[in-house]
């Protein structure tokens, strides 16, 4: 179905890495598994197309530092990041640097699939319309839910979020899921892709 | 003529005076009913009472409760059975001043005869300060365990987490990858897919259990203030000695002085360096030579904290994966140690690093950036 578009995935675990490209075959997509940055890096990345398919945390080289590394490359592959340590920060600043989307490990098929079309349609300009609707959405928002979307999308945890407004992570987590809903975002990372499509604007 | 010694010139009185006076250590005398014969300076310093005080006067007027009433009990006992308990040795007691105020003492009691009576000559130092220190570095070390505690308790949680979310990731996706392929099976299929869905759901639920036993295990918030990094590298270093004086190992401490001060959770940091203290001293016992370098230094815009030791070195398979979790050469070791030390000194935007390892030796470092308040230690 795809046939030019291959999913490239880079696990330092292997039983994730084969999983991965069991899963991605039965769904009809081209996969190639590398096992470090280094070697994906090391492979014939000429003309490459497709998505990236990363864990943040890999000894040698991480997830962010191959970001960087493509970015110099001008290589432009849209990067999904994946985690086992849940580091919203880490997976904040991923997205900050430009990844789509981040997922926590263990995920479902469906956000995975989700995940990798909205890489594949991924494009660097923001449609202008999106944007008034998310400002909008943000309008709505109280003022205290405001700092709480603030310091989460900064890549605070919910504890340090209710350090810096003094207040108890009970009511963070209310506050948050008061802006999830709000924001209409379904998970952290559309919360985060939302909030710096503001930002870029 | 051969020049006189002292003890020919002076008499014998006024050698005796000046013995007694210009000593650090108080010392007196009692006789048998523990009447005060003889009071230097250093006591009058000690226990603040002149000599016209103390002097002719019970000795257990220097005690405080229950020693002062029973002080003439304990010469009875002597005289009668001749059985000693603290006299011709010595051992730590509790010193009474004028004030009322008590203070820890080592005292060494004496027996003698004067003109056929019976004295008792006591010597006494204050050991206040060294009681003080001991205490302080007790402090330290219960504040360390306990931090050591909640760091590993945190740092276990996040590394088990990982561990076990890299297998729940394989099971779900090989279970989504067979659910996929039940879908082509028809109407047996549905029931197949019924179940792996279940399976899945099952799969998330032990992955949402993780997530919430990493959060409920919360990680201590760090406590920062600005520090000299020389005393924090040396409180660390009576840390870890403590339990190690016996070893035989030699002890070098290089610090560089006037080291800008250094923004830190001090009592992690001094996790960090006890960590690798101790790994150093481990790691030179059997060795002939056994030395142990601690030292400090600037590095551009860092402090860097070596420690290097004289043992065998790191064999290549562990040295790959040193600050993983659960890596140890320990045979009771959990391998916890210094993926904690290096999580810390991130923590702090540091790093920590082998930065040699030989079979002469190893040197472990630590740096940590200066920040915003790279004002010199004054």
């Amino acid at each position: 179905m795809t046939q030019n578009l291959t999913i490239y995935v880079v696990d330092d675990d292997q039983d994730v890495r084969d999983s991965l490209k069991v899963l991605l075959e039965f769904a009809d997509y081209n996969v190639r598994i590398f096992e470090s940055a280094v070697k994906f890096l090391a492979a014939d990345l000429h003309g490459i197309a497709g998505c990236l398919i990363v864990d943040i945390r890999m000894p040698d080289m991480d997830g962010l530092e191959l970001q960087d590394e493509l970015l110099k490359r001008e290589i432009d592959l849209p990067v999904i990041v994946i985690t086992g340590h849940g580091d919203v920060p880490l997976a904040v600043r991923a997205m900050r640097a430009g990844a789509v989307d981040f997922l926590e490990k263990p995920f479902r098929e469906e956000a995975l699939l989700e995940a990798i079309q909205r890489a594949f349609r991924h494009t660097p300009r923001r449609n202008a319309a999106k944007t008034d609707e998310v400002r909008a959405r943000l309008e709505a928002l109280t003022e205290r839910e405001r700092e709480v979307l603030n310091l989460v999308v900064e890549g605070q945890t919910n504890k340090e979020v209710a350090r810096v407004l003094d207040i108890s992570p009970r009511t963070v987590d209310i506050h948050r899921a008061h802006v999830m809903e709000k924001m209409h975002a379904k998970t952290l990372a559309d919360l985060v892709r939302m909030a710096l499509s503001i930002q870029r604007s | 003529m051969p020049e006189l010694g002292i003890a020919q010139i002076a008499n014998a009185d006024a050698l005796f005076h000046a013995l007694i006076h210009t000593a650090i250590d108080g010392i007196m005398v009692i006789d048998e009913k523990a009447r005060v014969q003889v009071y230097n300076s250093a006591c009058e310093r000690l226990f603040g009472y002149g000599p016209n005080e103390v002097l002719g006067r019970n000795v257990d007027m220097l005690m405080p409760e229950p020693y002062h009433s029973e002080h003439d009990g304990y010469i009875a006992r002597y005289l009668k059975t001749g059985k000693p308990h603290i006299i011709g040795m010595g051992r730590e007691v509790v010193g009474q001043r004028k004030d009322g105020s008590t203070f820890p003492m080592y005292l060494s009691v004496g027996e003698g005869e004067v003109g056929g009576k019976r004295i008792f000559v006591g010597i006494v130092s204050d050991i206040s300060e060294q009681r003080a220190r001991d205490k302080r570095i007790q402090e330290l070390q219960g504040e360390l365990l306990h931090v050591t505690r909640m760091t590993a308790m945190g740092e276990m949680a996040s590394a088990l987490a990982h561990e076990i979310n890299q297998p729940l990731t394989a099971l779900l996706n090989y279970t989504s990858a067979a659910r996929r392929m039940a879908k082509n099976f028809g109407e047996p299929g549905a029931k197949l897919v019924d179940i792996l869905e279940r399976a899945v759901e099952q799969t998330e639920r032990a992955g949402l259990i993780i997530r919430r036993l990493r959060n409920f295990i919360e990680k201590r918030e760090p406590d920062r203030s600005a520090e000299d990094i020389n005393k924090v590298v040396e409180d660390a270093i009576a840390l870890g000695m403590a339990g190690f004086r016996d070893t035989g190992t030699k002890w070098i401490l290089k610090v560089e002085p006037g080291l800008p001060q250094v923004f830190i959770d001090k009592v992690q940091i001094q996790q960090i360096l006890v960590n690798l203290v101790r790994n150093a001293t481990e790691a030179m016992s059997g060795r002939n030579k056994r030395q142990l370098t601690i030292s400090t230094g600037l590095e551009g815009s860092d402090v860097e904290i070596a420690v290097s030791d004289t043992g065998t070195g790191l064999p290549d398979d562990v040295v790959s994966r040193l600050f993983h979790p659960f890596v140890t050469t320990k045979e009771r070791g959990m391998g916890m140690g210094l993926s904690i030390c290096r999580t810390i000194a991130e923590a702090h935007g540091g790093r920590l690093w082998l930065a040699s390892n030989t079979s002469e030796g190893a040197t472990f470092k630590l740096s940590l950036p200066i920040g915003n308040v790279g004002e010199p230690v004054k």
